[in-house]
């Protein structure tokens, strides 16, 4: 089976602030890594490989930095990679960055199944991967905490989703895109010798000279939606008080919990 | 030209997710500036319980489509029905619950429509553009919750569409309108969908890893001792929780290293955390991300834990605990 992993290059911390007179985002460190659930859809696919005898390339787009994780990708367990970075694609909301990483996903080949993580820890939209799936015409089952491959059946891809408390199994042809949940199952480490190893791996870059989309296609001006303003909120999360004996507090949590516990 | 304020009807077995009432609270103020109408779009099996529902939440038109069998899940194929009525409805926003299913299925309206999405809302306000027209901007959180930004859908884009966040706006008070307009669209034809749902059943609590737990316990100094350690143990049970702890009581051999959390555990991203008898100090707060909702317990209110938890309670761990249990 031949598979396609879709990671994101993000922010080792969410440690970012916004200048009051620009409102520029400040970050206090600009060090990168793999998106955490990113690992995850890693993982089912290193699994699904192991399984069927396949292949996994791994994509993404961003700044030519962005390369270092998919080194770190290839050095747990995936085959190639292929890094889409171009200026004129800096800047797009999920809708562009969508449309640019199906164009590269095609241009790279056919494959029967397409991973990504379910939410970006900067980010967190959750919309990428539905919206990839969109672009390709071909079927997607988002937020999933597991996956399995029979290969008799006709539908070969079998998924669970959790929704109002109860856990769906779904189940879809190839091929097919999914996005895993983080804790979904735990990724492998990379050791020394395959981080030396994926090193020297080839690594294919497109840029819009292979994708060929018209300027105002891409990026922020392909973009249907901008960011106007960026701010702090008002006062950075402080907590709100509870009062009274310990059982009226319990109380009170207990029903905050219950609260939560009942949304999807 | 585009008019219309569009909520989605997030359903689940006939009955309507409480967001659709946060939804109307949203729309509402919005319409007292734009003066727009407030629509809906319900795609069900069984439509008629859920009109019912929606005409006491204060809406004046309900767009919907029968399908022929439930489709939950079902995104390929819903997707191209929604995109076929919101071409057809025009509104001027949709407003879509920020949950598995909206994010799932607007995801792919969105790219249909190319009208962009904006993701999980937590404030919305109306603006006007220089040609009188209305703009909604769009807040949501960044990074973690550290940024918001405002997102605005660029001029003569429509719908301006997002999904909200549910628990933001208060459920809008009942009103009884009964007046609704109910328009059905059933000339639009149901395309195949290879998705299937081929069982249901109920979701298994994990707490067996920290990693993948949805609601995780966190002690801290303040429950070193053993006796207070076993009513930590039993009330992360009583709730379903995984128990993590933070380096003093890995260090003392209280729990185990995989429990660790912090800057040299583990980093976790459970939607609930319950933290207790943790002073906060960035080596345990770097560790808990993007939680949903976080309540911290500890004697000393001027603890730092209480700057990043959303609920505080000042008090002993223990009584808190007993208490808790003698529910």
């Amino acid at each position: 089976m031949k598979i396609a992993a879709l990671i994101k290059h993000v922010p080792v911390s969410n440690d970012v602030s916004v200048d009051p007179d620009t409102h520029a985002l400040i970050r206090a460190n600009s060090e990168g890594m793999i998106n955490p659930a990113d690992l995850n859809a890693i993982e089912a696919a290193l699994i699904l490989k192991e399984q069927t005898g396949g292949q996994v390339t791994v994509f993404t787009m961003g700044p030519p930095d962005a390369e270092k994780s998919l080194r770190n990708a290839i050095a747990m367990g995936c085959d190639d990679s292929c890094l889409i970075t171009d200026r004129c694609f800096a800047g797009g909301d999920t809708i562009a960055t969508a449309k640019v990483l199906a164009a590269g996903i095609k241009h790279y080949g056919e494959f029967d199944l397409i991973l990504g993580g379910a939410l970006s820890s900067d980010g967190a939209t959750g919309q990428v991967g539905a919206m990839v799936s969109e672009y390709l015409q071909i079927p997607h089952i988002s937020e999933i905490h597991q996956v399995d491959y029979e290969e008799e059946a006709v539908d070969k891809l079998k998924a669970i989703k959790k929704y109002q408390g109860n856990q769906f199994c779904l189940q879809t042809s190839l091929p097919a895109l999914l996005t895993v949940c983080f804790g979904a199952n735990i990724p492998r480490l990379a050791t020394l010798r395959t981080k030396r190893a994926a090193k020297s791996k080839p690594l294919a870059v497109y840029t819009n000279e292979d994708l060929k989309f018209p300027p105002h296609e891409t990026g922020l001006a392909g973009s249907p939606t901008e960011v106007i303003d960026s701010f702090e909120p008002e006062s950075k999360k402080k907590a709100k008080f509870i009062s009274g004996t310990p059982e009226e507090a319990a109380r009170e949590i207990k029903a905050l919990i219950q609260k939560e516990e009942g949304r999807d | 030209m585009a008019s219309g304020i569009c909520l989605f009807a997030e359903h689940y077995n006939n009955i309507l997710d409480p967001s659709v009432a946060e939804l109307s609270s949203a729309a509402h103020e919005i319409k007292e500036i734009t003066g727009e109408k407030i629509q809906v779009i319900l795609l069900a099996a069984e439509s008629q319980p859920l009109i019912e529902q929606l005409k006491r939440l204060g809406i004046d038109e309900v767009y919907v489509y029968n399908t022929e069998k439930d489709s939950l899940f079902q995104d390929d194929a819903n997707s191209q029905v929604i995109a076929e009525m919101l071409k057809s409805i025009t509104p001027s926003g949709v407003l879509i619950p920020a949950t598995v299913i909206g994010r799932s299925l607007f995801s792919r309206v969105a790219a249909k429509l190319e009208c962009g999405l904006t993701a999980d809302c937590t404030e919305l306000k109306v603006g006007k553009r220089e040609d009188g027209s209305y703009v909604i901007r769009q807040n949501k959180p960044s990074y973690g919750e550290n940024v918001f930004v405002t997102i605005v859908t660029k001029e003569g884009r429509y719908p301006q569409m997002m999904t909200i966040r549910p628990g933001v706006y208060k459920p809008i008070a009942i009103e009884d309108n009964s007046d609704v307009k109910v328009i059905h669209m059933d000339d639009i034809s149901f395309p195949p969908s290879r998705i299937g749902v081929t069982a249901v059943k109920p979701a298994a609590v994990r707490a067996d890893s920290i990693l993948s737990a949805e609601t995780v316990v966190v002690g801290g100094r303040g429950v070193e001792d053993e006796e207070s350690l076993k009513l930590l143990k039993a009330f992360a049970k009583e709730i379903g929780a995984a128990i993590g702890g933070t380096r003093p009581l890995a260090d003392v051999g209280l729990i185990a290293f995989e429990h660790q959390i912090g800057q040299t555990g583990f980093t976790i991203r459970p939607r609930i955390c319950i933290s207790i008898g943790v002073s906060g100090a960035i080596q345990h707060t770097e560790g808990i991300k993007d939680t949903k909702l976080c309540i911290a317990i500890n004697t000393d209110e001027t603890s730092p834990v209480f700057n990043i938890a959303d609920y505080g309670y000042v008090g002993d761990a223990r009584e808190f605990i007993e208490g808790y249990l003698s529910l």
